[in-house]
């Protein structure tokens, strides 16, 4: 039965009973159209811009074709479209938007249902001291993904989703930084001058208060370096980005 | 034996949580419990969770799950039921259920209800693993029949024996599905009536009540419309044989505004009432009837 659904193996034909109104056959392609349509729409379901920047007609073949080539491995449909970004990267080589666009909304998918984490609160900063601040450390909340984009890829995402008159895909002059996030039960995103997209990422892996003060005056002077950083740390906070401070 | 019996249920559906959780309490939509999709809310955190958490504030609750794939020859997934456990501990879940059938084989999900040949070695092999999955869960659980398109050769017995012979072997409770047995007696032709008359009347827990699509030659499960007659005649005659048993709406597609819902939801109450109420007066003529002969 599996193999009929996955690849289409007429073996179990042989297995099944025929009636007067209805052969083995029909029986059997309820069951593999019903395969085809529920996992098209899961995955149509977890991209929709992605959808609607393909069409129908080309979204349908290419849910079929991803299904054949990375069958659903899990117990939740949930996690189905993983590899939709890789998949559009290999298979639209040409038209790079695609994949970019399966990246965003894969990262907004994850911001969606990420562990509930209590963001951190702004006196929390205030309670450091202040020979502590060179080594202070930061956590972000689970649902933070940062990225790079080569498109107008949020704009486009943004005009799907209020379904005002398309736009086209623009090819940017150089890559924009761009962040997406959960704060309370709403998804955010937005882009980030190049200074803030460097310091999130410094921070993200581990960096410090000091290693972001040393990095950021590649863009400022360094007398202007901690108060730079300590508004960046302010707006995190304020954004939800934050859930936790250490500095030992 | 059963569990305690609920009422008249629904199935949750996200497109209602604005209107069940917004009415003031002494308010609330007249549900006596709700039925939950376990695997929506198999997830970390977010909106799923937060307006799951509410519910179960208001009403009792009971998980349904699609993924035990209690007949496939897979192992069982102790990472899928460990998860089904904790969610039944957060929601105080009254009680569990899946489904008669396999969803995958070697890892890969089909995520469908498969059905599974009749056959006395398929009773053995999906009793156990009944027994395993209520072991592990420290707790009876609920099977329900799934509609079906095809017949194996291989089937020995009908399908009422075949869910009855795994329910008595592994001590297991059912979830009926009305529908399901009406679509299934249509694609199959068989008697729904056999059908009800072949289950063992204090195993059957809950029922689900459901609508579908019908075709020329055969009928699709789809839950993407209102109920048939057909079927709530059928739920008429499970009424007329089955005590204690919770019912619901099962809805899954093209989801209508919570009030046309509760108007099938009052049908079922409807049908429960005026069903017992004939029966108990041909039981009360019977009784006086014989009362007069003695
Ligand atoms: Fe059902």
């Amino acid at each position: 039965m599996m193999a009929f659904l996955l690849s289409k193996d007429k073996g179990i034909e042989s297995d099944v009973v025929n009636t007067k109104t209805i052969n083995a056959k029909q029986r059997l392609s309820i069951y593999g159209d019903g395969y085809g349509y529920r996992l098209h729409d899961a995955l149509s379901e977890n991209y929709p811009a992605v959808h609607t920047l393909l069409g129908d007609h080309d979204f349908f073949k290419i849910a079929y074709e991803y299904i054949d080539r990375f069958p659903s491995q899990h117990f939740s449909l949930r996690f189905l479209g993983s590899k939709l970004e890789e998949f559009l990267n290999e298979n639209y080589s040409n038209e790079p938007y695609y994949a970019e666009m399966a990246r965003f909304e894969w990262a907004l998918r994850k911001a969606f249902d990420a562990t509930n984490q209590d963001p951190l609160e702004v006196k929390a900063l205030q309670e450091i001291p202040i020979e502590n601040w060179g080594d202070l450390q930061f956590t972000f909340h689970q649902s933070v993904s940062r990225m790079d984009l080569h498109w107008n890829t949020p704009q486009l995402w943004a005009a799907i989703d209020a379904e005002s008159d398309p736009i086209p895909p623009e090819k940017l002059e150089y890559p924009h930084a761009w962040l997406t996030w959960r704060h309370g039960l709403i998804n955010h995103y937005r882009s980030l001058d190049v200074d803030e997209g460097w310091a999130l990422d410094s921070a993200m892996s581990g960096g410090s208060f000091e290693n972001l003060c040393e990095g950021i005056c590649e863009w400022i002077d360094e007398e202007h370096a901690p108060a730079r950083i300590a508004g960046f740390l302010g707006n995190w906070i304020n954004e939800g980005l934050l859930v936790n401070l250490k500095y030992d | 034996m059963k569990y305690s019996p609920l009422g008249f249920g629904l199935g949750l559906r996200k497109e209602h949580y604005h209107d069940i959780l917004d009415s003031p309490s002494d308010k609330q939509p007249d549900i006596d419990w709700f039925e939950i999709l376990t695997e929506n809310y198999l997830v970390e955190g977010g909106k799923p969770l937060y307006f799951l958490d509410q519910i179960c504030e208001r009403y009792p609750v009971v998980m349904h799950g699609v993924s035990m794939s209690i007949g496939s020859t897979d192992p069982i997934d102790t990472n899928y039921l460990s998860q089904v456990k904790q969610l039944a501990g957060r929601t105080n879940a009254h009680w569990i259920s899946d489904h008669l059938c396999f969803t995958g084989l070697d890892g890969v999900n089909a995520h469908d209800l498969l059905p599974l040949p009749y056959t006395e070695e398929t009773i053995k092999f999906v009793a156990n693993k009944i027994k395993q999955t209520q072991d592990f869960l420290g707790r009876r659980i609920l099977i329900e029949n799934v509609s079906s398109y095809i017949t194996y050769k291989q089937s020995g017995m009908t399908e009422w024996e075949f869910v009855t012979a795994i329910s008595e072997e592994s001590d297991s409770l059912m979830l009926l599905d009305i529908n399901n047995i009406f679509v299934s007696a249509f694609n199959h032709g068989f008697d729904p009536i056999e059908y009800l008359d072949g289950v063992p009347a204090h195993r059957v827990q809950q029922h689900h009540l459901a609508g579908h699509t019908q075709y020329d030659d055969y009928i699709i499960d789809t839950h993407d419309n209102n109920v048939v007659d057909g079927v709530w005649n059928l739920y008429a005659e499970a009424v007329k044989r089955f005590d204690d048993v919770s019912t619901m709406i099962e809805r899954d597609d093209n989801i209508p505004e919570l009030s046309e819902i509760m108007k099938e939801l009052q049908m079922a109450r409807d049908i429960y009432a005026v069903t017992k109420d004939k029966s108990s007066q041909v039981t009360n003529q019977i009784t006086s009837k014989s009362n007069d002969s003695v």
